[in-house]
């Protein structure tokens, strides 16, 4: 049976955009993490401060999640129209609502990806808080730990996406 | 050790032959997106039982019209339709 290509579909395009998303948050976040001092003793305060900084960036990373997929779902809309005027000629709002409608439908196939990535993205999560204790253990600092949790939901989070794009282009 | 399966099918042929129906309009009836019936068309992915059997009826025609199957095929086994 000869193999087809199959086209990126809108699915696809939004993974990337999230898996960006993503690692712009987690680099932000990295950045202004590790520009602290590392203190080894933990107290109240640089343990309260740390939760802080998770907590912004846990609601700066929900809001740029929201905010760029409106922003997704319009410029997918703005493609998706001209692309049909220049193909038929003209096209009418139900069209492209029926078409983004059609493109958005979660069937068997995208529920199976999801597991499957979601397995992937939770193995990853799972290792980093394995670590983040074996960090304590070894008498790393608590602040450190925190950080290392965080890391782990968010590049379990990014290995979730990059597993979802691989599925979805096999 | 488990027998491999190797799932095909006629799903390009059908489509031609009702009418030359698009992936678009083969999706749409059986609820799926166009990208699902591209992978099933090429042999990346198997329908659930419940989808194959839309298929069929999507073309009019029974289950093993467009789904067929064979095992062992490196022992040389026959496929189940060679059997009828």
């Amino acid at each position: 049976m000869p193999t087809q290509e199959v086209p990126m579909a809108f699915k696809e395009k939004r993974t990337i955009v999230t898996i960006a998303t993503g690692i712009l948050i987690l680099l932000a976040y990295c950045r202004q993490s590790f520009g602290r001092p590392v203190v080894e003793t933990a107290t109240d305060v640089i343990l309260k401060a740390q939760a802080v900084t998770m907590l912004k960036f846990i609601g700066i990373g929900v809001l740029a999640m929201i905010v760029i997929q409106i922003l997704f779902h319009i410029l997918y809309s703005i493609s998706l129209a001209v692309s049909s005027t220049i193909k038929k000629g003209s096209c009418t709002d139900e069209e492209i609502e029926e078409a983004i409608a059609f493109e958005v439908i979660d069937d068997e196939r995208d529920k199976i990806i999801e597991l499957k990535s979601l397995r992937a993205g939770f193995v990853i999560t799972g290792t980093g808080f394995v670590a983040s204790l074996l960090w304590l253990v070894m008498d790393g600092s608590p602040a450190q730990v925190l950080n290392i949790i965080f890391m782990s939901f968010a590049l379990g989070s990014i290995l979730e996406g990059f597993t979802r794009l691989f599925y979805y282009s096999r | 050790m488990a027998n491999k399966l190797i799932i095909t099918n006629r799903i390009r042929e059908l489509r031609f032959f009702t009418g030359e129906m698009t992936q678009q309009q083969l999706a749409k009836v059986t609820g799926v997106s166009r990208q699902t019936i591209l992978a099933i068309e090429a042999g990346k992915y198997s329908p659930s039982l419940e989808l194959a059997f839309l298929i069929a009826d999507a073309f009019k025609v029974k289950i093993d019209e467009v789904f067929t199957f064979e095992k062992d095929r490196d022992t040389g086994k026959e496929s189940v339709h060679d059997k009828k």
